[in-house]
């Protein structure tokens, strides 16, 4: 045993109280004997729940015990007494890594380097991160679930020009899936308009069926206040885009197909 | 100008290939020119319908009545320009049919009708 | 709908489920019913077979003596509700279409899907004998089976 083992172990069996733990649990770590580090680690951080630096010290051990779980835990309690703790946050940044929850890696490892900028092995994770995910895709921990898929967005319509407003995707039943129609009044005729689409839909593949022009693909609706173009993102959808006089019949067909596809893609992706 | 003066506007454009004149409620063909293979009186009476739905749609939308309607399929389209008096002009096109130029003939043609 | 005879089935259906029709009732020139659709009392039924068939008659005979062919269907303007009839030749005889409908749909569309009608029961009409003309002490009982058939009873 050195010397500074011996000196400290002395020491806290004088005054179990006092913080000679940190240093013994952390010189215990560094020869290697992680199984007594972590009992003294253990015992500190019973004696001061509240104290970060016993935590993150704790949760150093596990970590090099191989024990992942235990040191999220640990170095979560660290950064609940110290939100900035950049040694905490540079470990649970690496845990998520390893799991293979690259956004939960970079946003911990990033605000560590805003706790700590001067520390230069923060900078070299985050690109070392980064860099992964270029090459190979965000990581699969072994044995380590694979992350949730995300959801899909609440509204197939998100980046789009305009919006959810003015867009009504609408089923075979003549329901609401997504979108609104505000009229002038600022009243949402959404559900009104959808009513009428399915009977619209069907109208229109039986007057091109029965007049031999196949499936119908558009329907464009020109009046003096307004646009209005309906689709058929999928067999059994409409999507109808509604539009005021100053954008071009044209124009709003192209903003229509784009919808479209974001609806068909977004109705796939909700299984 | 009367009716078939109408009428021949819209099939002198490249792709038309029949014009009607519907009584859009009854759905109804009240004049024609069509050429062989076009179905008449089913043009009349599916367009007729549909511009009725669609009509009642854009009302719905809050928008004013319709004033030019283009279904759009696989081997071609139905246009339809309605008019005064419950009267539609409608043309049954070919897939590469001027549509541009028979949108502007069709509602000129409606906005003389009656 | 019912119908006294399977073969009518399907091209009926199809009607009523394109042109929106309210009402229909199929039956010979004589006034004996064959499928009905939307009348829920039998006695109702057999009235308007039998003014349907008057008046396809009565307008024939007008025709005749005008000197022009027959009428190909008569169509009464309503304000709820309009009224169509029209006679169609089949493998089993003449019959008469009575279509009663409202605004929601149009008589183009009453028209264009009666025709569509008329040639699928000449197709769907099965190639057998005629079936034997009714005597008059037959015409009670087979009434009242033939009602009982249309009313599912």
């Amino acid at each position: 045993m050195s010397e500074d083992i011996r000196a400290l172990t002395a020491r806290l069996a004088d005054e179990p109280s006092s913080l000679a733990f940190l240093e013994l649990a952390e010189a215990l770590r560094r020869r290697g004997q992680l199984d007594a580090a972590c009992k003294v680690a253990r015992g500190g951080v019973s004696r001061y729940p509240g104290l970060a630096d016993a935590h993150d010290l704790l949760a150093r051990i596990l970590s090099d015990l191989g024990d992942l779980a235990g040191a999220f835990d640990a170095w979560s309690a660290a950064l609940q007494f110290d939100p900035m703790r950049a040694a905490a946050l540079k470990g649970v940044g690496f845990l998520y890594f390893r799991a293979g929850d690259v956004v939960a890696a970079l946003d911990h490892l990033q605000r560590a380097a805003q706790a700590d900028p001067d520390d230069p092995s923060i900078p070299l994770a985050i690109e070392r991160v980064r860099a992964e995910v270029r090459q190979h895709g965000a990581p699969r921990a072994n044995g380590t679930p694979a992350p949730a898929p995300a959801r899909p967005p609440a509204t197939p319509f998100e980046g789009i020009e305009g919006g959810d407003q003015g867009f009504l995707l609408v089923d075979g039943n003549g329901l609401r899936l997504s979108g609104s129609l505000h009229v002038s009044s600022g009243e949402d005729a959404g559900d009104r308009v959808a009513a009428q689409l399915a009977g619209v839909s069907r109208e229109a593949a039986r007057a091109t069926r029965i007049l031999g022009l196949g499936p119908w693909h558009s329907i464009a609706v020109e009046s003096a206040d307004g646009h209005l173009f309906l689709a058929a993102p999928t067999a059994d959808t409409v999507l109808l885009t509604a539009r005021d006089h100053s954008l071009p019949l044209a124009r709003v067909g192209l903003l229509a197909e784009r919808a479209s596809r974001a609806a068909r893609a977004w109705l796939e992706g909700m299984g | 100008m009367n009716e078939r003066d109408l009428l021949d506007r819209v099939t002198r454009v490249p792709g038309v290939r029949g014009v009607l004149l519907v009584a859009a409620a009854d759905g109804l063909v009240v004049a024609e020119q069509l050429m062989d293979g076009v179905d008449g009186r089913a043009a009349a009476a599916l367009a007729g319908s549909l511009v009725g739905r669609l009509t009642r749609t854009a009302e719905q939308a809050g928008h004013q009545r319709p004033t030019f309607v283009h279904l759009r399929a696989e081997a071609g389209s139905v246009l339809a320009a309605p008019g005064p008096d419950d009267l539609v002009l409608v043309a049954v096109i070919a897939p590469d049919a001027n549509v541009g130029l028979a949108r502007l003939e069709m509602i000129d043609a409606a906005g003389r009708l009656g | 709908m019912r119908a006294l005879e399977p073969w009518v089935v399907e091209p009926l259906q199809a009607f009523l489920s394109e042109s929106s029709a309210r009402l229909t009732l199929l039956m010979t020139s004589s006034g004996q019913v064959v499928a009905q659709h939307g009348f829920s009392r039998s006695l109702d039924v057999m009235t308007a077979a039998a003014l349907g068939a008057g008046i396809v008659a009565s307008t024939e005979e007008l025709a005749r003596l005008m000197g022009s062919p027959r009428f190909g269907a008569l169509v009464h303007h309503g304000v709820g509700q309009s009224c169509m009839l029209g006679a169609f030749p089949t493998p089993r005889g003449r019959w008469i279409g009575l279509v009663v409908f409202g605004p929601e749909t149009s008589v183009g569309i009453v028209q264009l899907f009666f025709d569509q009608m008329v040639e699928q029961l000449a197709l769907a009409a099965p190639r057998e004998q005629a079936p034997p003309p009714m005597l008059a002490e037959n015409f009670e009982s087979e009434l009242d089976a033939s009602l009982k058939a249309l009313f599912g009873r």
